[in-house]
């Protein structure tokens, strides 16, 4: 399967309503049924995966096991330390951390054995929970390249920078932000709020099969979450997947999983839907993991 | 422009130093044997005696050589007679390898003309060529004053270029005159005759001498490339520049360094600040197998403000070395100093790794003599934290990592070439480091 590039044509995107209680989740919901029945091999298939940290061999995995289809979205929580963030930098190819059993296969290959870059390419993306900054490199000449990198292993040819303007300008508005944020060095000085959306903004332009949101909700204030959630309801196709990592319902009222799964000791303790969601709220993470 | 014209390039060998067969033949040159150096000279280095020896002979000593000169040669060899080839036990060079120079054949080359000027018109009270051309005898007397200077931390390389320094070229600029061009120096590495030895390696020793007047202001470009064509040549520059900043004078001091691959360049920047007077320092230091820059700012008076911005690039087996001392020993001395190193080098066929010192911004307060960034790149073998994560970060977005290798060094080295006042210079510099990063690319 392709991966999925957004181009200047593909849709037509409306400026986000300001404030009203976003009401998108409809469509994706029966169009998603859709697309359960006809997938036939998961997106990505997680057996039994193991991982420890390089350098100071702790082992942090314990045997994940998880399967996402085209079309659904996945919440991952679970206490501090259980693996959650660990188990999102594996599936990118975290340098940190090292494989030490299992298997991960991604669109039928083997990511396992990709370069960060790879996975990228293939159509996995990661929003990282603290994005670096990179002094020196502009916002626009970091999503240029990006985005040039996507459409040569597409067999495209590259665009220069102006001819990508109108279409990073149309994906700026997806995540409310004013344009001068192309001209900023990548990350340099940004609030936590502007990293968030920074990482949105490089998932609207590249686009993905499985986007992979590690705390995007953490730090963000209300409003700001609504544009988050909001472009990512946007951006997200019912053929496209998420997984999100969070501690918060908030953002999970927002986006509406398909799939809740409950992280503990390295492992994926309990899976089940929405609802599971009311029982940690109200007894935590212990009650949850250990009913079993 | 103005061209220095001499006679042409005197040479004399030097064999290097084999420890039985020439170790007395030193006694009997009268030239460095002086009577008050007669005790220290038994304690020097007989394979700097050896090549200072040689230097001495290539340089035709003249009555016609300005007294200046003349004097800074004399204090020079003094100094040879009780200086050692430096080791890397010796503090300072512990990150500087030379044995590739001391294992060379040395071949003095007193080219004067290695040296060109490039203005456009002066001011007549501007004075800028060769010491040795200068007619007026006032200003002889001026510069005699500041000739010869020594310092506690001169070292081997200062007294090399002082003896063998076949002329000194001269900017002199007048009270409160403000020049609006810069000027720019040239330095033609030395060419060696085709065909010769593999293991001789050319010597230059072009010097060069600041004086700004009270109020005065200048921007000097010092340009050490490589001839095109002459990437691979093996040679050693070993240059001197000398400021004396007046009173509320202000120098820019442009200085880029792409030479050879092969070559060895040495080089010495000393100057001297009076009081509220301004020097800015803007380096670039990519070419040479070897390279060090020697700088020393000496405060001779309080307010001044001292501005240094260095990029230093090493591909493959380079080494950039940059040993700074900054001396702020009266009032209100402000420096500011950015020097960044980026190393490129090829760890095995499968690992490539990059060393990316992370900015280093020094605020050197008055009063505190501050030595600082004795650094060869090799500081720190792995690459850093915050370096990992940014690769990650360029290729979790999918661009590999070499591309973000050079993205990153490139967006690193430029906040220091930004600095350069001239657009022509930033734009051959950029294009020069893209070259090295990615010699593919053009």
């Amino acid at each position: 399967m392709a991966l999925s590039l957004p181009t200047h044509s593909s849709r037509s995107l409306l400026p986000l309503p300001p404030s009203t209680k976003p009401t998108f989740p409809t469509l994706r919901r029966l169009n998603h049924r859709v697309s359960l029945v006809t997938a036939s091999t998961p997106l990505l298939q997680v057996n039994d995966l193991r991982a420890k940290i390089v350098e100071s061999n702790v082992q942090i995995l314990h045997g994940v096991n998880l399967t996402v289809n085209q079309g659904e979205v996945h919440a991952i929580m679970g206490k501090n330390g259980s693996g959650k963030s660990t188990f999102a930098k594996v599936l990118v190819g975290h340098p940190d951390y090292e494989v030490t059993g299992g298997s991960v296969v991604f669109k039928g290959e083997n990511l396992l054995e990709m370069e960060p870059e790879e996975r990228s390419l293939s159509g996995l993306f990661m929003s990282f929970q603290s994005p670096v900054e990179i002094p020196g490199v502009s916002n626009d000449e970091f999503l240029v390249m990006a985005y040039n990198a996507r459409r040569k292993k597409l067999g495209l040819p590259e665009l220069g920078p102006l001819e990508c303007f109108s279409y990073l300008m149309e994906k700026l508005q997806l995540v409310n932000m004013k344009p001068d944020f192309l001209n900023r060095n990548v990350n340099e000085g940004f609030s936590g709020g502007e990293r968030k959306r920074n990482e949105i903004l490089q998932l609207a332009v590249l686009g993905a099969d499985l986007a992979i949101l590690d705390e995007i909700d953490s730090g963000l204030d209300v409003d700001a979450l609504r544009d988050v959630a909001g472009a990512v309801n946007r951006i997200l196709t019912p053929q496209n997947s998420l997984m999100m990592i969070t501690h918060y319902r908030r953002i999970l009222d927002l986006l509406n999983p398909t799939h809740v799964h409950v992280m503990d000791k390295g492992k994926i303790a309990r899976t089940g839907d929405i609802s599971m969601v009311e029982t940690i709220e109200a007894e935590g993470y212990e009650t949850v993991s250990a009913s079993t | 422009m103005n061209g220095v014209g001499f006679s042409p390039a005197a040479m004399s060998s030097l064999i290097p130093f084999s420890s039985s067969s020439s170790s007395s033949s030193w006694i009997s040159q009268k030239k460095l044997v002086r009577p008050k150096a007669l005790t220290r000279a038994f304690t020097s280095d007989p394979y700097v005696l050896e090549l200072a020896e040689t230097l001495e002979e290539s340089i035709p000593s003249t009555p016609s050589t300005p007294l200046p000169l003349h004097n800074l040669r004399n204090v020079a060899s003094q100094s040879l007679l009780s200086t050692a080839w430096p080791s890397r036990r010796d503090e300072p060079f512990r990150f500087t390898d030379l044995t590739f120079i001391r294992q060379s054949r040395i071949l003095p080359l007193s080219h004067p003309s290695a040296v060109k000027i490039l203005t456009s018109h002066l001011p007549p009270a501007v004075y800028v060529g060769p010491l040795s051309a200068l007619s007026s005898s006032p200003l002889l007397h001026k510069v005699s004053q500041f000739l010869p200077h020594t310092f506690p931390d001169a070292d081997l390389f200062w007294s090399i270029n002082g003896i063998a320094a076949p002329d000194l070229t001269l900017v002199y600029v007048p009270e409160n005159c403000h020049l609006q061009d810069p000027i720019h120096f040239h330095y033609t590495p030395p060419q060696p005759p085709t065909p010769h030895p593999s293991d001789t390696m050319y010597l230059s020793n072009p010097r060069v001498l600041v004086v700004l007047e009270k109020g005065a202001r200048a921007h000097i470009t010092e340009d050490f490339s490589s001839a095109p064509g002459n990437d691979n040549d093996r040679y050693w520059s070993n240059a001197a520049f000398e400021a004396v900043i007046g009173e509320g004078a202000k120098l820019s001091h442009s200085y880029i360094q792409t030479q050879s691959l092969r070559a060895a360049h040495i080089k010495w920047t000393s100057v001297r600040q009076e009081s509220s007077s301004a020097y800015e320092l803007t380096e670039v230091s990519a070419g040479g197998k070897l390279g060090r820059h020697n700088l020393r700012i000496q405060q001779l008076g309080p307010d001044t403000v001292t501005e240094l911005s260095s990029l230093h690039l090493s591909v493959g087996d380079q080494t950039q070395d940059l040993h700074s001392t900054l001396v702020l020993d009266h009032p209100r001395g402000y420096s500011r100093q950015l020097h960044k190193y980026a190393q490129q080098t090829d760890a095995g066929q499968l690992t490539r790794s990059l060393l990316l010192e992370p900015r280093a911004t020094v605020n050197v307060k008055p009063n505190l003599q501050i030595v600082a960034d004795d650094v060869k790149c090799s500081h720190g073998a792995a690459i850093s934290d915050l370096e990992e994560s940014q690769l990650l970060y360029f290729q979790a977005r999918g661009i590999d990592q070499n591309t973000a290798r050079r993205v990153l060094i490139f967006a690193f080295g430029g906040e220091v070439i930004d600095k350069f006042p001239s657009s022509s210079i930033r734009d051959r510099v950029r294009s020069h480091i893209k070259n090295l990063l990615d010699p593919s690319s053009n």
